[in-house]
């Protein structure tokens, strides 16, 4: 069996966007970059799958970045359990909308024939969750999103996926695009042997020229970027009698606010 | 002059509020600058008639056995065949599971523009589309380069119409549309579709939301919260740390790696703030902050608070939300 796993390299859930005001251009430079959350647990199934086949089962990590991407390479795909990596690095598609992206990434996948495609169910930078479906149509193959549990038969795959109030199970055939959610499994982390070792595993760098691809045209832009809506200062209610406290707070969100 | 269509979600012929929302704020949109707005039904056909009530001109409606359980494949499929024949420029979807699981899908075959969990929608000459990134730290314009754009919409974005509103209360004409189905066959359908036990308010969904954190203590004492919920007809969420913990399931999760809300009103119990859980709520209309520390971060945040052991405060409050019917 051949697994991709697509990640990307995104600033930690703990940056503050320093934004002042409305402006064309979000200054991304001294954020804390670390492998997506979401594609953790991508990264993690496919490592767990290949430790139930054995040597049967080779897994491609796969990225769209610039040379510090290769550090979420090294750390947290192949010090962990993938074989070898590939990243295309194309300074153009620097914030490349997704569907850039998906382009790029078929056109890499395309040349591998992968059984299984695992990726994140959204990154937390842009927060777009639309790459995997959309792998899945450029690959006209099966897709499963937000994905809490997947089995894995001759040919197929049965997925839990969460839906509002519940889940839904998909069964398909392989190949598919899968993407992954909280709850699916617990990632590992590396160990210092493993970072060591993974600068010997294979790492291939591409640019769009290689894959015979001219840079994917982007379809939207973004013109401005704002800061969140200002708040007033918070309003405290008087706490010495908590009771009388909460009766305050009620009348307050029924009269002034109107929300209940 | 733009025509803008808007999926219709529904289940056994009632659709999702979150459509409605759509239809109207289009509405309100092409009212101003000219067009039409065109209500798109896959399957049970009854939600129809709702639709003119809503904003809609005009209801386009492909039914079919093909349609009996979702599929994103014959979803994708379906609106293409739509879009390819009727030339809207922009195809509105609900942020739901469902849009959400289509949608990019859809916009990958139509090689059209594609934005997430939109928030606003402006047309001046050309569509710009506000959303949050980052969790809702930022927000972004977004020009539209392309003939047609599928734009996911963030449910409680929008309003409802309401009765006096222009373009409400007219019946919207309805006529059918051929899918392009015969003879596809999908890689993969959904088999099965359970949904949880209790009949719980979906977080994304809800319009009042109550969350729990730390300061809740043990785990036993999350039913604090959900006693609230349930007598402000809430849903309950969480702070990381108490999912994490294993108190509560990720699904209750609020925050940049669980979910993002905007509610009308939003009560943070023992939360004490961490950026990543505010950029999950800050969109919230109204916040309510209840903590023990005076100088938690979540008052920064939060519209309301009261500085107080919420042992005491949350059942006072329910007491007093109680006693407000």
């Amino acid at each position: 069996m051949k697994i991709a796993v697509c990640v990307k390299q995104v600033p930690d859930s703990e940056t503050r966007i320093a934004l002042a005001a409305p402006g064309p251009v979000l200054d991304r430079s001294g954020f804390t970059r670390v492998l997506n959350p979401y594609d953790a647990y991508a990264v993690e199934e496919a490592v767990r799958i290949k430790e139930r086949l054995g040597a049967d089962c080779e897994i491609t990590a796969v990225t769209i970045g610039p040379d510090r991407a290769v550090e979420t390479l090294k750390k947290d795909c192949l010090a962990v359990g993938c074989d070898r990596a590939i990243r295309v690095n194309e300074p153009a598609l620097e914030n490349a909308e997704p569907l850039q992206t998906a382009k790029v990434l078929a056109a890499v996948l395309r040349r591998g024939g992968y059984d299984l495609i695992l990726t994140g169910k959204q990154a937390i930078d842009d927060d777009s969750a639309q790459v995997g479906p959309m792998l899945a149509e450029l690959l006209d193959c099966a897709q499963a999103t937000v994905v809490t549990k997947l089995e894995l038969d001759e040919g197929t795959f049965t997925a839990t996926c969460e839906i509002e109030g519940g889940a839904a199970i998909v069964q398909g055939t392989l190949p598919a695009v899968v993407t992954c959610q909280k709850g699916l499994n617990e990632p590992r982390l590396p160990s210092l042997p493993n970072i060591m070792k993974a600068g010997l595993k294979p790492q291939e760098t591409l640019t769009c020229a290689d894959l015979g691809l001219e840079i994917p045209a982007a379809r939207s832009r973004v013109t401005t970027y704002t800061p969140p809506p200002p708040r007033a200062a918070c309003r405290m209610v008087a706490a010495d009698d908590p009771a009388a406290a909460a009766r305050e707070l009620a009348r307050l969100l029924r009269d002034e606010a109107k929300v209940i | 002059m733009p025509n803008i269509a808007v999926f219709i979600e529904q289940s056994g012929g009632t659709a999702k509020k979150v459509a409605w929302q759509m239809t109207a704020e289009a509405r309100r949109l092409v009212d101003r600058t000219g067009g039409e707005v065109w209500a798109v039904i896959l399957g049970d056909a009854a939600a129809a008639v709702d639709a003119g009530r809503h904003g809609a001109h005009r209801v386009f409606v492909a039914e079919g056995d093909a349609f009996a359980r979702y599929n994103s494949e014959t979803w994708t499929r379906a609106l293409a065949s739509f879009v390819a024949s009727r030339h809207p420029d922009l195809l509105l979807v609900g942020a739901t599971a469902m849009g959400k699981d289509f949608a990019p899908r859809l916009a990958a075959r139509l090689d059209a523009a594609c934005v997430s969990d939109c928030v606003g929608l402006a047309f001046d000459g050309g569509f710009s589309l506000r959303r949050p990134i980052f969790a809702g730290k930022c927000y972004t314009e977004t020009a539209i380069d392309a003939p047609v754009a599928v734009v996911g919409v963030r449910p409680n974005a929008f309003p409802l119409l309401v009765d006096g509103d222009a373009g409400q209360g007219r019946d919207a004409t309805t006529e059918s549309f051929d899918p392009g189905l015969d003879g596809f066959v999908p890689h993969a359908a959904i088999v099965e579709t359970r949904t949880s036990a209790e009949k719980k308010i979906e977080l994304t969904e809800a319009e009042v939301i109550v969350s729990g954190g730390r300061g809740l203590k043990e785990a036993a004492n999350y039913r604090l919260i959900e006693e609230l919920a349930a007598a402000m007809g809430a849903a309950a969420g969480a702070s990381r740390a108490i999912v994490d913990a294993g108190w509560v399931p990720h699904s209750h999760q609020v925050g940049q790696t669980g979910k993002t809300v905007s509610p009308k009103l939003y009560v943070a119990v023992g939360i004490s703030g961490a950026i990543q859980h505010l950029a999950g709520m800050s969109s919230s209309k109204c916040i309510v902050a209840i903590n023990k520390d005076p100088n938690a971060p979540i008052f920064k945040a939060a519209d309301y608070g009261i500085a107080a052991d919420l042992f005491e405060v949350v059942p006072a409050l329910r007491a007093a939300i109680q006693a407000l019917d």
